[in-house]
């Protein structure tokens, strides 16, 4: 059995999106560089390599498409029915033929074109052929509008219905719009079904699940059913018959005694023999409703129903053979009895005292310290009981904070802008009065130390922005570590920062000036060619800021001793110079020459020798 | 049977989203955030616009022109129908001035003369034709010297570059006397067929090339370029002569470069 997974199918683009999508894809991931001298073998292979790619990816999408979609025949028939009901069968039908179609015809367009682009002798005719076919491509796409929408609301539709197992034990809510079918299974199950005082609240199937006897049940709520003939049916009721028609259940009828849903008892008896025929070969139980409203004597409850189910299943099992395992392996077990003692129930005496009590004091007024201790852990304080209102129906009814998505709260006061106003303005004059200003606390040297200071940083950083700000008129600029730093620049930021900076040995210990003074040397230096000594394997001493101070050099790095390092410099050269000797470029270079060129090799031997010919 | 777990877990069913809001309203701060984030939205737009390069930004681009063309029109057209314009009808077709509403059409001496001079026309092999002057395309472009032979020094061999027609009931001649290739890959049978004045077109199979302005040698191979005249079949369109007789086959002029496009576009000449 497959419950198919409806909430699994993937989202349908419109046919906008989907030739963007494509397009772009086509775009991305195939080369984009041809030029017009290129071999026309090659050409021919790029330009037909985007189309090939561009159906393809057609192809799987819609491939995608249609495969994730149910087929009608395929699903079990609730489901199928169901569908046909919400969507029309025809119409759904239809969309996803138009999408075979045009996938047969996208994957036609692209080996028509192919085949022509093997004729193509110029870069320019294999460009205008591609682009053909893609525009090909992208119309069919493009008709298909219609056919991507519909799809695409019939996949939102079918992702948000309720999954009802088709198979399990199942109870049917049936009857007229208004009966409390809603209220029903929202008291039995955890499901939160709205109920509304109008006809019509639950406008599709709901399913709740509930317990009984350690078995899981399900119990599914129907949209109410008018009493018409089925060809007048509209979708709405339809749910509710096809839910009736295909799912293997217990049906209870429920039936409203107080004619509150605004329909008599004969028009529900009426309603009933003509859905008779539906109800064949399910236990049926007619459920009397809101008998507190109009007293009749209970017919049914859901504990009768759910047996009634149990045992037709039970039957219907014990006919197959299956049952013979598990009945070997169950057994009831009794306690036997030893002798001829009767052991009845023991209630000890304490209970039994207090259950008198209970009946025979019967005080003037109950107080709810009374109450409290009768009830015991059972207690709610319950003030509402005594509110003195027009209707005493409405006592105990729950104030709800939102109703209709707006907020009540917001209803409750008609003077409620002007008490707003107030409330504002009174705020407004505490303000002022300084009502709100923290205290200061009495705050040691310390603290008011660092609030001074802190308000300096604050204000000298603000300084600095604003300087920076202004000097950027120059537009590109060398950066920082090229210039030289005088001296004195250097003392007065320090020594401003509350660095002491006196000292020839202070200074140095940045040692910037040296630094700077380098730096600038190096980049002067960039038109004099400087002759490199070839010993000059010896790294120089002061780095550039943009090294930290913890990495060596690479010719250095993993060399243990000078000894070490001249091997490895030895090997290096030894190495260069096969390369020098091939005049090879560097270790990619795999130019091969051409040693047997043509002019020496071919040709009549007139007057010359093979060097030229 | 058994169920393995006792947890139920909430499903959302249906219009749970709707019933949700029902029931519980909305973030205290809901419209607020609203009206801000679609008043964010204009600079956000402007943002993107400004930010965008490449291929993505070129369509964008475009298609964000011609959103503001819609725009102004709307725009333009509720000034308009503010203010009162002057009515500026076409004047209908056959329409005549005053002074000359007393003249007789044209007179049936006329039309017999006109019929005598398109005969003669036709005759001489003029046709009004929708493209007259076309690119005489040269032997080099049409046709591809096939090399042939051990040494591959034989060159008599043509290759059809074009795309051609040949008949049904083509047979090729021994492969080894065939001097014209028409390869299988080239040959149409279909050609789009556009009527000028219906502006409708139809898919028509083509019976034969009448002519080929650069050659009569590509008249006789079949070959379709741009301006060739071809003979479709119109049954399709179902056109009566006066006499009751029923027209099947039409001229019609080639207007695109079939090799380019992978299709035969042509016009048909009334």
């Amino acid at each position: 059995m497959a419950l198919y997974n409806f909430k699994k199918i993937m989202v349908v683009p419109t046919s906008k999106e989907f030739i963007d999508i494509t397009l772009s894809k086509t775009q991305r991931k195939t080369p984009t560089v041809i030029h017009k001298h290129y071999q026309i073998h090659r050409i021919r292979h790029f330009y037909m390599r985007k189309v090939k790619f561009t159906q393809q990816n057609y192809h799987d999408r819609l491939s995608q498409i249609l495969t994730d979609f149910p087929k009608l025949d395929d699903i079990h028939p609730f489901y199928a029915d169901l569908m046909n009901v919400l969507y029309d069968k025809d119409h759904y039908k239809l969309a996803l033929g138009q999408i075979n179609i045009a996938k047969n015809l996208i994957d036609n367009v692209s080996k028509d074109y192919v085949r022509l682009m093997k004729y193509g002798d110029s870069l320019y005719r294999c460009k205008q052929l591609k682009r053909a076919a893609l525009g090909r491509m992208c119309t069919i796409m493009k008709r298909q509008k219609q056919s991507l929408e519909y799809l695409e609301q019939v996949r939102q539709h079918l992702s948000r219905l309720p999954t009802i197992d088709p198979n399990t034990r199942t109870l049917l809510l049936c009857g007229y719009p208004n009966v409390g079918k809603s209220s029903f299974i929202n008291k039995v199950t955890r499901a939160d079904v709205e109920v509304q005082p109008y006809a019509f609240t639950t406008k599709s199937l709901f399913v709740g699940h509930m317990d009984y006897k350690y078995l899981r049940w399900q119990v599914v709520d129907t949209p109410g059913i008018l009493d018409h003939p089925l060809e007048e049916r509209n979708t709405i009721e339809m749910q509710a018959i096809t839910a009736l028609a295909h799912l293997r259940s217990a049906v209870l009828y429920v039936m409203d005694l107080s004619e509150q849903c605004g329909h008599t008892l004969k028009q529900q008896l009426e309603l009933f023999n003509n859905i008779r025929p539906l109800f064949a070969n399910k236990p049926l139980l007619v459920v009397a409703n809101k008998c507190d409203i109009k007293k009749i004597s209970e017919l049914t409850e859901e504990d009768k129903a759910c047996d009634k189910l149990l045992a037709a299943r039970v039957d219907s099992k014990m006919k197959g053979k299956k049952v013979h395992d598990v009945l070997n392996r169950l057994h009831l077990a009794m306690p036997a009895k030893r002798d001829d003692k009767p052991r009845p129930p023991f209630i000890p005496e304490g209970a039994k005292v207090g259950r008198k009590t209970m009946e025979v004091d019967a005080p003037k007024r109950k107080t709810e310290r009374d109450l409290e201790m009768e009830m015991g852990d059972d207690y709610v304080l319950d003030l509402q009981k005594y509110w003195d209102l027009m209707n005493q129906d409405e006592k105990h009814d729950v104030i709800p904070e939102i109703w209709e998505g707006h907020n009540i709260a917001d209803y409750i006061d008609p003077e409620i802008m002007k008490n707003l106003e107030d409330l504002e303005k009174e705020e407004e004059l505490k303000v002022k009065a300084g009502e709100y200003e923290s205290e200061e606390e009495s705050e040691d040297e310390e603290m008011q130390e660092i609030r001074q200071l802190a308000k300096q940083i604050r204000e000298k950083r603000k300084m600095k922005i604003v300087c920076s700000k202004e000097k950027d008129v120059h537009g590109p600029r060398m950066p920082r570590t090229v210039k030289k730093v005088e001296r004195k620049t250097l003392e007065k930021e320090m020594g401003g920062l509350g660095l002491d900076m006196t000292g020839k040995d202070a200074v140095s210990r940045f040692s910037f000036s040296s630094h700077y003074a380098v730096n600038a040397r190096r980049s002067r230096s960039v038109t004099v060619l400087k002759k490199r000594k070839r010993e000059a394997s010896v790294a120089p001493t002061s780095r550039t800021r943009s090294q930290s101070a913890s990495r060596p050099p690479r010719d250095q790095s993993g060399v243990r001793d000078p000894k070490m390092a001249k091997k490895a410099k030895k090997l290096m050269k030894s190495q260069q110079k096969d390369m020098n000797r091939q005049g090879k470029k560097g270790e990619a270079d795999r130019h091969v020459f051409d040693l047997k060129p043509k002019h020496l090799f071919s040709g009549k031997r007139k007057s010359g020798t093979n060097d030229h010919r | 049977m058994w169920s393995l777990s006792r947890q139920t877990y909430f499903k959302p069913q249906n219009e749970h989203i709707e019933l949700h809001r029902k029931r519980h309203g909305q973030r205290l701060d809901h419209h607020e955030r609203k009206r801000k984030k679609e008043s964010r939205e204009a600079h956000e737009r402007s943002h993107k616009a400004r930010k965008m390069i490449g291929l993505k930004a070129k369509l964008y681009h475009k298609q964000r022109h011609s959103e503001k063309i819609q725009m102004k029109k709307t725009l333009k057209m509720h000034e308009q129908r503010k203010t009162k314009q002057k009515n500026d009808d076409k004047t209908p077709e056959g329409a005549v001035p005053a002074y000359l509403l007393d003249r007789e059409g044209q007179s049936r001496a006329k039309i017999l003369s006109n019929m005598i001079k398109q005969k003669r026309k036709e005759k001489a092999g003029k046709w009004e034709v929708p493209l007259p002057k076309v690119r005489a395309q040269g032997e080099t472009e049409v046709l591809k010297v096939i090399r042939t032979g051990k040494r591959q020094k034989k060159a008599w061999k043509r290759m059809v570059t074009k795309v051609c027609f040949v008949g049904d009931n083509f047979t090729r001649k021994p492969p080894k006397y065939e001097r014209f290739i028409r390869p299988m890959g080239l040959r149409f049978k279909k050609a789009h067929v556009t009527h000028p004045e219906l502006k409708a077109t139809f898919c028509l199979p083509i019976l034969g090339v009448k002519k080929n302005p650069s050659s009569p040698l590509y008249t006789t191979l079949g070959v379709i370029t741009k301006g060739t005249v071809i003979e479709v079949n119109v049954s399709e369109l179902g056109l009566v002569t006066q006499g009751g007789k029923v027209i099947w086959g039409k001229y019609a002029q080639v207007t695109n470069n079939p090799e380019n496009d992978g299709c035969i576009n042509a016009v048909l000449l009334v």
